[in-house]
């Protein structure tokens, strides 16, 4: 168990949406979840003998068949960004995988495209555009500093608030006790957890995009791009009960509305 | 109100704007091809997997079975890993 993680991390005290409507607060972690952790660890650990073996072989299994030509997948591509049946079959759990490499995969993933998202709208999205953290005028997420737990959560900035978590969560990506690099390190017990209130957290970077930042990711022409991503976030979220509909705020219409388009396309 | 107006247009339209959209765009294009290549040749690696496990023993067959699992999570993780910005310093 890292440092770096008890010092950073207690799901039991996670802040904090403000909210005029309600008071919200992180639930805790369910006495079902609990076991299926155990479960997972015992997984974990039958797998890793086979695991080790492979070091070298590792890079050996993609490509042993090519499936398509690369032209015919980017074409795929270009066509399902935006559709979600390639992407609810995308989100499963392949079968045989470890729940919790799967969910590290998802979290850079999502990291990365919120960087980049993010990233397109620096320009409009300044402390004088935004000088707090809200998605509409009924939710202001608050930052609560990782380091001192004791301080009550504060207001920040949008850029503020979004610099702060993605640099908490660069922290975790670079520990490599928490996301291991090494073969066969497995992950901490409260992996899954963690990654819940990572995904809680960038939810927050979505909404708002969305909110307040929509006619001009449109102007941009990213909006494609913004829905996607959203959309697997969301597929993702639901697969592994990652978030609940109160973590969804303001969008959370959007969202139903989003997984019911996808319960008729499959 | 009023956010897109013509100071937008001027920011949208600066090199440094542009370039970020730009590589969004290419860093999602790229990112999905990738995704749907890695999933439909996982799933075809399984379908045929199984099928050569099939002929074997029940004891020969779990074991290669999770041989065959544990090369495809070691696979995830490199793929996880890697290189970031970080290992460029
Ligand atoms: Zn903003």
């Amino acid at each position: 168990m890292s440092s770096f993680l008890q010092s950073h991390f207690n799901s039991s005290a996670i802040p904090t949406i403000r909210s005029t409507r309600t008071f919200r607060r992180n639930p805790d972690l369910s006495p079902t979840k609990f076991q299926q952790d155990q479960q997972q660890d015992q997984q974990q650990q039958q797998q890793q003998a086979y695991y080790q073996q492979e070091l070298h072989s590792a890079s050996s299994i993609p490509g042993q068949r090519q499936v398509s030509s690369h032209k015919e997948i980017r074409q795929y591509a270009e066509q399902t960004l935006g559709s979600g049946s390639a992407l609810a079959q995308a989100v499963k759990l392949p079968k045989g995988e470890d729940v919790n490499e799967w969910l590290a995969v998802h979290v850079v993933n999502f990291y990365n495209q919120l960087n980049m998202l993010y990233g397109t709208v620096t320009e409009f999205c300044s402390p004088s555009t935004c000088p707090r953290m809200i998605a509409t005028q009924e939710y202001e997420y608050l930052w609560q500093d990782p380091m001192n737990r004791r301080k009550p959560p504060v207001s920040m900035s949008a850029p503020g608030y979004v610099e702060a978590l993605m640099t908490w969560i660069q922290g975790f990506l670079d520990d490599d006790s928490v996301f291991p690099t090494k073969m066969g390190v497995p992950f901490p017990r409260q992996f899954p957890a963690l990654v819940r209130t990572i995904m809680k957290r960038l939810f927050r970077v979505y909404a708002h995009m969305y909110c307040h930042h929509f006619d001009e990711i449109n102007e941009l022409g990213l909006q494609t791009h913004l829905n996607t991503s959203l959309k697997h976030f969301v597929l993702f979220c639901r697969e592994f009960q990652l978030l609940s509909p109160k973590d969804y705020g303001p969008m959370d219409e959007l969202v139903s509305r989003m997984l019911d388009d996808d319960g008729k396309s499959k | 109100p009023g956010r897109i107006g013509r100071e937008f247009y001027k920011k949208a339209n600066s090199p440094k704007t542009k370039r970020l959209v730009t590589v969004c765009q290419m860093y999602f294009l790229d990112y999905y091809c990738d995704l749907f290549d890695y999933v439909i040749s996982r799933r075809d690696r399984i379908k045929q997997v199984e099928e050569i496990l099939d002929g074997l023993p029940f004891q020969e067959r779990s074991l290669q079975w999770n041989n065959y699992v544990g090369r495809e999570r070691a696979f995830l993780r490199k793929k996880r890993t890697k290189p970031r910005n970080k290992d460029f310093h």
